[in-house]
């Protein structure tokens, strides 16, 4: 497979083998994908198929057993954890099924962080700002505890969105919210991919939302088996 | 990342949350008690180290024998900025017309004394204090004046001079309290110009300094660097064994306590580190996902402890300043001499130990945080590695050492009380194995919350080895302040009881030695122990003459050039102990020698060598059979040499008799007066001294007990509190799936009860074995046992606290909505 200009992130041959008490365990195995410029890609499959797995390695949070990683033309495998850390503040976005939120900081606080991490001056501001797009302009000071599951994984979005990742990794963002909250907080989601023109790498087992991505990947015992758009 | 920036921001928001808060409060309570104690103790002991002083009469003594302490001596002493007060002491008979009196004169120069104060009786019994005697004029003690039919105001006469009796002794600073003659203080000017200390005067030298600690201290190391044969310094610590014993006593109580302090103080800022780095692993693993790099969180995590550690340590250094301050004016009147200054020292290292333990405990589990993987984030099941063997977790052992070294400022407190934790340590450790297996084995037997309590145990086992051990080592603190001090420091005060003999009798000549006891007997004396005494010279050891040279200890050379005392028995007296060989009854053919310990080490002797003494015309070579262990503090006539009684009997001798009789006794004049040549030495004053300062030394230690306890219970309920916390996601699960609060309270009363039991039972153990242990060793006090009901009774009653406290800490939880712990939780 070639990598065209387009590409912002690719994986080749990827798998990844943990050493469990019945010996080893392969959990992903030989995985090439390919995901172009704000493109939004959705890795469907059972609970245990190894889409978690995928989208960790993917994010450059973990490290292959086997294969390579490519983000922004950067190989992952040539990076250490350090400069995988790098960047990732600079590209990376995520959103996780459980929202994590810090418990001890306010929703402004929360957004906040990512700006923080790279030294920036004007995070207070732009996290004002990001959380009144997503509707909580009036919720800054609340904590965590203090606000609804929607609020949380909207803050979390705010969070994953204020730096302008050029990716954004998403792990199941709707699976802890009723369906009618889900569907808000989806909606939410894209419209920001697309006015941040982000990359969208989503992990769901929920077919509706896979389906408003423009590409579905199915993960079945590890391996990948693509599906029609 | 601006790590500062983040870290100060991190801290804010932390703390505003409450997060921080319980770390930040171990802190400020423990730098608080670390400093209130060590600075209580420090102030009791430089209250009764100034007590020595007046006892030595000064802050430090050079003593000579036979000749003047060297000119240098006093050259560097002047030139330190020191005061200094020349003495000598001689024996002499005093006349007054035809009346003679044999006493020991003390000679001393204008700056008498330099610590302390004299204090003298006019003729018309008003008392007075008194400056050193002035030329022409004597002050003696009330026996030299009896002895002489002389008031105060006549005249007596010394080496040919006349003097005028200036007053009657009534405290005079520097003294021997078991000199067997009465004391006159004199002028040193007039003993030199009469010609008292010439050669062959047998007099004693003695040189006083006092000033400034660091001046002293200077001083002291020049002396010793510069010390010639047959001169050696006595320090305050020194100035009176039976004293000084119980300054010691004193000293190490203090130091005990200070100690125990710091040791809850370090077990509260651990638990609290501990439980502050397991929190923030998610955090960390989150700020790794978002891009956070090694170096910056650790750098962050560095940071913010320490903007939380120093306002902690400095609050808590003030704190603890004030809470002493409050306690001293309370304590104030039970300590002798002057109020000390108030000494910045404690609290100064009061605030280092603080940084010191909460970095040592902290910093290990927050390195191991950057090994989080970002993974974790997705996976909360994903645990970091645990390495078998971390050079880090050696970090908070090292603090922990060198923390009871420096505060115990003895070895041999440190050794024991190190020991001792160590044991309770490595004891808890394995009982809390051994419990946690048998759980796992037999607990599915047990009632449903009960089950579910003691299984959360097994389940958080890492976590449980780490509450039980420091609960009993806490617990072990606990137990030795509240029950085995107190009843060390009750030992220690019924080493004088009441029948301790308060009067000597010398001089009492063989016939008529029956007619004496008959008549003591008759005033009703009590523990009267009536020993023969003959005096004489040490002429050889195993044939050979001694050489005061060829003894390490100064103090051989006195023995060697001065009298010794034997004296026989066919029983071990009491108060004394065979260490070594076997005692001699009756004796045998050849004749038999026990020596005392010290003398045996002193004389670098063996059982079998022999020593030679002559007793007036007599010469007796004896064979060491036996060593002794006396306890000179008894106040019973003891000996350095006991021989069988088959060959002493044959010697020369008189005897020598301690017994009790209520002072104000009149009869013992009558007894004295009809035997005119027994000399009665009346120790009443002296044992006053030593039941006084041990009843204010310990007066100030039940304070400083006491005030460390309070401060420990502080601690340990904090720390029981905050772990209570860590059962905040069981409790809501548990609530979720329909349990009662009696099915919770079992649950959390079975964890805690467990917990409770086995810290307290190891703890009372671990404590008994420790109080045993500095009884023997540190205290001095071999047949002390602590009270093992009380220890129980406490290990029963910590069980209960240990499971109210559990509750108390899980109300609270028990009391939020489930739906709220289990959203922060999710």
């Amino acid at each position: 497979m070639t990598i065209d200009s387009a590409t912002v992130l690719s994986a080749q041959k990827l798998s990844k083998a943990v050493d469990g008490p019945d010996g080893r365990l392969t959990i992903l195995d030989d995985v090439t994908l390919a995901v172009e410029r704000g493109a939004s890609l959705a890795i469907v499959g059972a609970s245990g198929s190894g889409k978690t797995t995928l989208l960790g390695l993917l994010a450059g949070l973990d490290r292959p057993t086997a294969g390579a990683v490519t983000m922004a033309g950067q190989r992952l495998d040539t990076l250490d954890e350090e400069a995988r850390a790098r960047l990732r503040r600079r590209l990376v976005g995520f959103v996780f099924q459980s929202f994590h939120l810090l418990p001890a900081l306010s929703a402004e606080e929360n957004v906040m962080l990512p700006l923080e991490l790279e030294g920036r001056d004007d995070a207070r501001q732009r996290a004002q700002a990001v959380l009144g797009d997503v509707g909580l302009a009036k919720r800054l000071h609340h904590y965590p505890h203090q606000l609804s599951g929607g609020e949380q994984q909207r803050v979390a979005l705010a969070r994953a969105f204020v730096h302008g990742p050029e990716l954004l990794f998403a792990d199941e963002p709707t699976g802890n919210l009723d369906q009618r909250t889900g569907a808000a907080v989806t909606d939410l989601l894209f419209a920001l991919n697309r006015e941040h023109a982000t990359t969208l790498v989503l992990v769901t087992h929920d077919p509706k939302l896979a389906a408003r991505c423009a590409r579905t990947v199915h993960m079945r015992d590890g391996r990948l088996a693509e599906a029609a758009a | 990342m601006k790590p500062f920036a983040f870290a100060a921001r991190s801290l804010r928001r932390e703390f505003r949350h409450g997060e921080l808060a319980t770390l930040g409060a171990a802190l400020v309570l423990a730098v608080a008690a670390l400093a209130a104690v060590g600075t209580l103790a420090s102030r009791v002991e430089s209250a009764i180290l100034a007590s020595a002083s007046e006892l030595l009469g000064g802050d430090l003594g050079v003593a000579a024998r036979r000749a003047a302490v060297p000119e240098p001596f006093v050259e560097q002493a002047r030139a330190d900025n020191l005061a200094t007060n020349r003495i000598v002491e001689f024996s002499s008979v005093v006349f007054a017309g035809d009346a003679s009196q044999f006493t020991e004169i003390r000679a001393v120069d204008p700056a008498f004394p330099l610590r302390g104060t004299l204090n003298v009786r006019d003729a018309d019994g008003g008392e007075r204090t008194a400056p050193a005697p002035a030329s022409g004029e004597v002050y003696a003690d009330r026996a030299v004046l009896v002895g002489l039919g002389r008031r105060v105001g006549e005249r007596l006469q010394i080496g040919g001079r006349d003097l005028a009796i200036a007053g009657e002794i009534v405290n005079a600073p520097g003294g021997s309290v078991f000199q067997f003659a009465p004391t006159v203080l004199m002028s040193l000017a007039d003993a030199e110009s009469a010609g008292l200390l010439g050669p062959g005067s047998r007099a004693s030298y003695r040189l006083l300094v006092a000033g400034d600690a660091a001046a002293v201290e200077r001083y002291a190391g020049w002396a010793r660097a510069h010390l010639p044969p047959a001169t050696r310094l006595t320090t305050v610590e020194d100035a009176q064994q039976n004293l000084r014993t119980a300054f010691e006593r004193g000293e190490s109580f203090l130091r005990l306590a200070a100690l125990l302090a710091a040791l809850l103080a370090g077990i509260a800022v651990a638990l609290a580190a501990q439980r502050f780095a397991r929190r923030k692993t998610e955090e960390v693993a989150l700020l790794r996902c978002l891009g956070a790099s090694r170096g910056e969180i650790v750098l962050a995590l560095t940071l913010e402890l320490a903007l939380l550690a120093i306002p902690a340590c400095l609050i808590g250094a003030a704190l603890g300043l004030g809470l002493q301050q409050a306690a001293f004016a309370f304590a104030r009147e039970l300590l002798p001499g002057s109020t000390p200054a108030l000494p910045w020292g404690p609290a100064a290292s009061a605030f280092v130990i603080g940084l010191a333990v909460l970095f040592g405990f902290a910093l290990p589990p927050l390195l191991r945080l950057r090994d989080v993987e970002p993974m974790r984030v997705f996976r909360r099941d994903l645990e970091t590695r645990i390495r078998r063997f971390d050079a880090l977790y050696l970090l908070p052992f090292a603090v922990g050492a060198v923390l009871i070294l420096v505060e115990s400022g003895s070895g041999r407190l440190a050794g024991v009380l190190g020991g001792g934790l160590l044991g309770v340590a490595a004891a808890t450790l394995a009982v809390t194995v051994l419990l946690l297996k048998a759980l796992r084995v037999g607990g599915r037997r047990l009632p449903g919350a009960l089950r579910f309590g003691l299984a959360n145990l097994v389940r958080r086992r890492a976590l449980t080895l780490i509450q039980v051990g420091a609960l009993a080592l806490s617990l072990t603190a606990l137990d030795l302040l509240a029950v085995v001090g107190p009843s060390l420091l009750e030992r220690w005060r019924a080493d004088l009881p009441a029948d301790t003999p308060n009067y000597f009798v010398l001089n009492v000549q063989p016939d008529q030695r029956a007619d004496f006891q008959t008549r003591l007997a008759g005033l009703g004396a009590q523990n009267l122990s009536l020993l023969p005494l003959a005096a004489g010279k040490l002429v050889a050891i195993n044939g050979k003459p001694p050489q005061a040279a060829d003894f390490t200890d100064e103090r051989a050379g006195n023995w060697i050039e001065g009298e010794v005392r034997v004296s026989w028995s066919a029983e071990v007296p009491p108060s004394n102990r065979i260490v070594q060989g076997t005692w001699h009854g009756g004796g045998g053919d050849t004749p038999q020698l026990s020596v005392d310990q010290s003398w045996f080490e002193m004389f670098k002797l063996a059982l079998g060598d022999t020593m030679t003494l002559r007793i007036g015309e007599q010469e007796i070579t004896a064979t060491v059979s036996s060593v002794r262990e006396v306890d000179w503090d008894s106040f019973r006539v003891n000996f350095f040499m006991m021989l069988d009684p088959a060959h002493g009997a044959a010697l020369p001798h008189s005897f020598i008799a301690s017994f009790h009789l209520p002072p104000a006794q009149t009869g013992l004049a009558a007894l004295s007066r009809e035997m005119p040549n027994i000399s009665l030495v009346d120790i009443n004053a002296i044992l006053d001294r030593v039941r006084d300062i041990i009843e204010r030394v310990s007066s100030a230690v039940t304070w400083v007990l006491g005030f460390s306890l309070v401060a420990g219970l502080l601690v340990l309920l904090a720390a029981l509190a905050a772990t209570a916390d860590e059962r905040r996601f069981e409790i809501a699960l548990l609530r979720t799936l329909g349990a009662n609060n009696g099915q919770l309270n079992a649950a959390v009363l079975g964890e805690f009860a467990a917990l409770g039991l086995l810290a307290g039972v190891v703890a009372a153990a671990g404590a008994a074995a420790t109080g045993i242990a500095l009884a023997r060793t540190v205290f001095r006090l071999p047949d002390y046992w602590p009270p093992l009901g009380t220890l129980g009774l406490i290990a029963i009653g910590s069980t209960i606290l240990v499971m109210l406290a559990g509750l108390a800490g899980t109300r609270r939880i028990a009391r939020t909505p489930p739906v709220t712990v289990l959203r922060g939780a999710s």
